[in-house]
């Protein structure tokens, strides 16, 4: 067999598969999105409505609201893992018992079910006998009795930590990793040259560190725009709409509502801004792989 | 005297961190094994007990079909997953071919799209069809999302992997496909198994497809924790001997192969 | 054993001319070299005889038959790796043992066949290890092993010594150059080593930037290298390069004067080689200029000297002693050969 036909048949498997799994179902939404379709009323798909749901999705409180939530939620939780995961990965770069034993044991949350994070959390921020609200009102006596997931911007703050838990450790082993790449002989100069650690970490890692960071950063966005398990199993998208995600949002709308046209144009929209995003991430990782053989 | 002090600093943050990770897994792990009356309250003062377990794994909660529908469907997806994306990976690692780069990225960027938009077409196509509820639906929904990933990982470790031996055995009269089974697949394996495992948690605690595409019969363990939620109130002893069962042998896989998953999943990411 | 034919091949990367339109034949029995700076095709070229290289253009013939489209492991060759290319899953005995397996040897005979092999590169006591497990030096004799174990119709070696210290290098040379001599097979060669070139091949083709600038026995490239490319690439230390014009039959530079054989003209390149060159003392010598280093080199001293911007090496006596930045004088030993060049084009102006 010539090699490029081998080539090519070693792939049908898998690409097989992709297209099936993904490629069609994405047509078949992108479709569906030009359609009113409320499968409450109608068994079959219903007429072309052209850019209708789309219209709608402009002015719907429901999903502004959502795209609002998401905002705040990717945001944060970005800033807020990127950083910790450096710190960590600075933190954690030593040899040692204890640095061996953190790294080992910074793999259970990421390899912990997200909807199992939620359900953890929500019992151990329960107002009467969850273990951290009742640890927090032990040390500050004015949190005693506070509703955590009862309000808004709590809750919200509860959801991004689950968040930050589960995915802070897979950013640090890609900090690590980053860590690792970056010749030692830099950082032994500095030394040399009696640069303190202060300024080695801000003046010689961290601007070496700028691809992976990137890279990192983009990866979560990507992650966080996706969230959803923790909040079906942790706020319910409440109190209220204050949690509620795009995906949960979508979710509702799709299988709670029936409402599949313009669920499918939700999820299409949520989409676009996914695959701008990725298509950021591979550009970067494209230039990022110019950078190290050059 | 200072460097005392970040000495201890450092090990006493590094302690800090082990705490917050382990935590929360332990309070569940010792809630599982609380009486209900223990479970709600924080003391540690307890009578450990194995009734939560016996009682999930017993009518009307019957954990034991779960734990089947989540191996079921874990291994194989596994199963046809792995086998399929080592061929890709091992044709895009090593093959410079027309449109080798685009179909990649093709496939990779597909790793990027919501869940909820694949969701939604399976969603009435498997209604249509009659398979809702069934473990074959939840196989093909988490397909499209660990294929991707796998064939990406995969990818990253035969790269890895120097072409000379492969090149050797050409010359040394091997086909190419003689080159995959007896060079390339050998030493790719500890690649194939760490990619296989990470497969096979993603698929495990997968939880949006289950929720939308399973009701009864295919109901997976991270769904199955939904149901521990009754007009009663939420039953978190239950819910901790669900989770114990969702998470020790992740747990234990996730461990087994610690120094090849961090770097299996860092290095397509990085590289 | 047999004789390859390369017929115009060439090989492109997009724009990039890896190996530009070369013809090449390597005797049957011959051991041929193919030497040049990284990147100037020779890695490319032995590939594509191998077949793990597509040919952009032209034929490759082995024993007469074309072989373009045939796939390696049908070509009948055996190749050593700079790398070695072991299978590290498998043991040396395994590695020597699997050419024949893949050729359906039946095993009795693969046994001693392999043993055989084993003992003609004194590996027999390890053949029960992992690759892994074995240094550097014996890895290459695994890799070597694999190769003979089977008699293929010509031998490749990509490098075979670069990855192993000085002193190893030296003696696997020998014992390649008297495998060589046992098994008779046709091998083609690669190396940027001149020292290896010169030492192992019955041809040396020199290439640079695609081409094979000369073909030729190692003695007639360093008597007569083609161009100045050549001419600095072959010998240690290098050839002296003098750039000067010929005035008058004679050849002049800051603080050269000699005699040549060449009608006058500008823009020369003169070339002598520093094992050509004596140590005089008087300062009417035509060479002159100022002691910049001396090195010793144990049985013989290298003498650096400068004039203006050019410097000169001589091979001088072991005990030559003399002070740094004071005057210098060299001749030309008897015999000596001078070698001029045009400077422009690189080509060579006499013989």
């Amino acid at each position: 067999m010539k090699e490029r036909t081998l080539s090519y048949t070693l792939m049908v498997p898998a690409f097989l598969i992709v297209l099936a799994t993904t490629l069609y179902p994405l047509a078949y939404s992108f479709v569906t999105s030009f359609r009113e379709w409320d499968l409450t009323k109608q068994r079959r798909p219903g007429d072309f409505v052209g850019i209708e749901n789309y219209v709608h999705a402009a002015s719907e409180s429901g999903f502004q609201n959502s795209l609002w939530v998401t905002t705040i939620f990717v945001v944060t939780s970005v800033i807020v893992t990127v950083v910790l995961a450096m710190s960590l990965a600075l933190l954690l770069r030593r040899e040692g018992r204890l640095h061996t034993f953190t790294r080992i044991i910074l793999i259970l949350p990421f390899a912990m079910s997200p909807a199992l994070i939620g359900v953890s959390y929500r019992f151990m921020f329960n107002p009467e006998f969850g273990v951290l609200a009742k640890g927090i009102g032990a040390i500050f006596p004015a949190l005693e009795g506070t509703p955590w997931l009862a309000s808004p911007d709590l809750a919200m703050a509860i959801l991004v930590i689950t968040d930050v838990w589960h995915w802070t450790p897979y950013m640090t082993f890609m900090c690590l990793g980053g860590l690792a790449s970056i010749p030692r002989e830099t950082e032994e100069a500095a030394r040399i040259d009696g640069a303190s650690n202060l300024r080695i970490i801000f003046g010689i890692i961290l601007p070496q560190m700028k691809g992976v960071l990137m890279v990192t950063a983009v990866l979560k966005t990507i992650f966080a725009l996706k969230m959803f398990d923790q909040v079906v199993t942790l706020t319910g998208g409440g109190p209220g709409t204050s949690t509620e995600t795009m995906a949960f949002f979508i979710f509702n709308v799709g299988f709670k509502w029936f409402d599949m046209g313009y669920a499918s144009a939700l999820a299409w929209i949520l989409t676009a801004i996914m695959m701008i995003i990725s298509a950021w991430y591979v550009r970067m990782l494209l230039s990022e792989r110019k950078m190290a053989t050059a | 005297m200072k460097k005392l002090l970040t000495w201890w600093g450092e090990r006493a943050l590094l302690v800090l961190i082990s705490v917050v990770v382990l935590f929360p897994i332990s309070w569940m792990f010792l809630t599982a094994f609380k009486q209900p009356r223990d479970a709600y309250s924080t003391s540690l003062n307890f009578t450990p007990t194995l009734d939560n377990f016996v009682t999930v794994f017993s009518d009307p909660w019957n954990l034991g079909s779960m734990v089947m529908n989540s191996v079921i469907v874990a291994v194989v997806t596994v199963a046809i997953a792995v086998p399929c994306a080592s061929l890709a990976a091992y044709s895009f690692s090593r093959f410079r071919v027309r449109g080798r780069k685009f179909l990649f990225f093709l496939i990779l960027s597909t790793q990027f799209i919501p869940a909820v938009v694949i969701v939604l077409p399976f969603f009435l196509m498997f209604r249509s069809l009659g398979l809702l509820d069934t473990r074959l639906a939840l196989i093909i929904v988490n397909l499209a999302i660990v294929t991707p990933f796998v064939i990406w990982m995969i990818k990253g470790f035969i790269d890895a992997i120097p072409t000379d031996s492969e090149e050797a055995a050409m010359i040394d009269g091997a086909s190419r496909l003689r080159v995959i089974k007896d060079i390339v697949l050998p030493m790719a394996a500890p690649g194939i198994l760490t990619s296989s495992i990470f497969c096979f948690i993603l698929t495990w605690n997968e939880f949006l497809f289950a929720l939308i595409l399973s009701r009864r019969d295919a109901v997976t363990l991270p769904v199955g924790l939904v149901s521990f939620r009754t007009e009663r109130g939420d039953l978190w002893e239950l819910m901790s001997a669900a989770g114990v069962m969702i998470t020790v042998p992740i747990f234990i896989m996730a461990l087994l192969i610690q120094k090849h998953f961090t770097r299996g999943m860092t290095a397509g990411a990085v590289k | 054993m047999a004789e390859v034919r390369l017929v115009d091949i060439e090989k492109r990367y997009g724009s990039f001319v890896a190996v530009a339109k070369q013809s090449l034949t390597i005797e049957n029995g011959e051991f041929l070299v193919l030497l040049g700076p990284s990147g100037c095709g020779k890695t490319t070229t032995m590939r594509m005889i191998a077949g793990l290289e597509e040919i952009t253009a032209g034929d490759i013939l082995i024993a007469g038959e074309r072989v373009n489209d045939k796939p390696p492991k049908d070509r009948d060759i055996a190749m050593v790796f700079q790398n070695y290319g072991l299978y590290p899953h498998m043991t040396v005995g395994q590695n020597i043992e699997y050419p024949l397996k893949l050729r359906g040897v039946n095993k009795a005979t693969r046994q001693q066949q392999v043993q055989d092999t084993a003992a003609k590169v004194e590996l027999d006591a390890l053949l029960g290890r992992r690759p892994s497990e074995l240094s550097g030096g014996q890895r290459q004799r695994v890799a070597l092993a694999r190769a003979i174990v089977r008699t293929p119709k010509i031998f490749l070696m990509d490098e075979p010594l670069s990855n192993l210290d000085a002193k190893l290098r030296v003696t696997m040379r020998a014992e390649l150059k008297h495998l060589h001599h046992e098994l008779g097979v046709t091998t083609v060669y690669v190396t940027h080593d001149q020292m290896e070139a010169m030492t192992l091949a019955s041809r040396v083709a020199v290439m640079r930037e695609g081409r094979i600038v000369q073909l030729d026995t190692p003695r007639k490239i360093y008597a007569e290298p083609a161009d100045l490319f050549v001419a600095g690439f072959i010998g240690s230390p290098s050839m002296n390069l003098v750039n000067g014009s010929v005035t008058a039959g004679r050849f002049r530079a800051e603080g050269i004067d000699v005699p040549v054989d060449l009608p006058d003209r500008d823009s020369v390149v003169l070339g002598i080689r520093p094992e050509e060159l004596d140590i005089a003392t008087d300062s009417s010598a035509p060479v002159a200029g100022k002691l910049y280093a001396l090195e010793l080199t144990g049985d013989s001293t290298l003498v650096t000297m400068r004039m203006g911007k050019t410097s000169v090496c001589a091979r001088g006596p072991a005990d030559f002693e003399a002070a740094i930045n004071e005057p210098c004088y060299l001749t030309p030993k008897a015999g000596a050969r001078f070698h001029l060049f045009d400077r422009n084009s690189g080509q060579r102006l006499d013989g």
